[in-house]
C-alpha cells in the first residue's frame, strides 16, 4: 500500500502520478492499468485545485492511498474541500458536432470511464473520502 | 508541452503535439495553439505521435480548436495517438467531432473526403 500527501496545486500533480506509477510498476501492475490510475488521479486532483472550496487557507494537502491486490487496483482520495459527490454530478454527453461541445463535465466522464466510484462520504471531521476501483482495460462503465 | 506547425498547402496544416497535455501544461500552450489554428483558416491534422498524456483539460483545448476550425468550414483530424491517448479519445466518444486515424496519410485522406 502506498500513502502520500499531495499539495493542492497543479505543479504537484505530475510528481504524484510518477510516484504512484513507480510504486505500481514495482508491484507488477500492468502499464495499461497504471495509465488509467494516472488519469484518474490527474482528473480528481486537478478538480480539487481548480474548483475545490476550502475553509482553511492554504488548503490542507490531499491524502491518497493506493492498493494493488488480487481484488484489483484501489484509490482512496481524502480531501478537505467542501463536499462534492462525484456520483451525483452530471458528466458530459458525447458531442454530435463541434457546435454541440459541452466543455464542462469532461473530467468526471473521464473518471467514470476509467474507474468505478464505489464510495463517497465523510472521512475524518472536515474531510471527504472517495473510494475508486480502476476498471480493467477494455472494460467500460 | 509544445507544438510545431507544418504547412501542408493552401488548405491544410499539420500541428505536431509533443509532451503532456494536462491541467499543468495546457495553460502554456492554450493561447498560442488556439491562435495558430484560428488564424490560419485551414483544416488541421493533429500529429499525436509525440503526445504522452492527454487529460480532460487537454481534450477541452482540442475541442475548442475544433469548434473554431469547424466554424470556418474546415475539419480537424487526429492521427498517431499512443495507446493510452487513443484509449482516452475512444472513452470520451469524440470520434464524430474529432476523428482519429492511424497515419498521416489516412488523416489527409479523411480531410479530402
Amino acid at each position: 500500500m502506498l500513502r502520500l500527501e499531495v499539495p493542492v496545486e497543479l505543479a504537484a500533480l505530475e510528481a504524484a502520478q510518477d510516484r504512484i506509477a513507480a510504486y505500481l510498476a514495482e508491484s507488477g501492475v500492468a502499464q495499461a492499468s497504471i495509465q488509467r490510475l494516472r488519469l484518474v488521479v490527474e482528473e480528481l486532483l486537478a478538480n480539487l485545485v481548480m474548483h475545490g472550496r476550502y475553509a482553511i487557507q492554504p488548503p490542507p494537502a490531499s491524502r491518497l492511498t493506493v492498493r494493488a491486490g488480487a481484488e484489483g487496483l484501489c484509490l482512496v482520495v481524502e480531501d478537505a474541500a467542501a463536499p462534492f459527490d462525484p456520483r451525483d454530478a452530471v458528466a458530459a454527453a458525447p458531442p454530435g458536432s463541434a457546435e454541440d461541445i459541452r466543455i464542462g463535465g469532461l473530467g468526471l466522464k473521464m473518471v467514470r470511464q476509467m474507474a468505478e466510484i464505489r464510495g463517497y462520504g465523510a472521512g475524518a471531521p472536515g474531510w471527504n473520502r472517495t473510494e475508486l476501483w480502476i476498471r480493467d482495460p477494455g472494460e467500460g462503465p | 508541452m509544445r507544438f510545431e506547425v507544418v504547412e501542408l498547402g493552401p488548405t491544410a496544416q499539420k500541428v505536431v503535439m509533443i509532451g503532456r497535455l494536462d491541467a499543468t501544461t495546457v495553460g502554456m500552450v492554450e493561447t498560442p495553439f488556439t491562435a495558430t489554428v484560428a488564424a490560419s483558416g485551414k483544416s488541421v491534422v493533429l500529429d499525436l505521435t509525440g503526445l504522452e498524456f492527454l487529460s480532460s483539460l487537454g481534450i477541452r483545448l482540442l475541442l475548442s480548436a475544433t469548434r473554431v476550425v469547424s466554424r470556418r468550414g474546415g475539419k480537424v483530424v487526429l492521427f498517431g495517438a499512443q495507446p493510452m491517448v487513443a484509449e482516452v479519445l475512444t472513452a470520451m466518444a469524440l470520434e464524430q467531432v474529432m476523428p482519429h486515424v492511424g497515419s498521416e496519410a489516412d488523416a489527409m485522406a479523411l480531410l479530402a473526403a
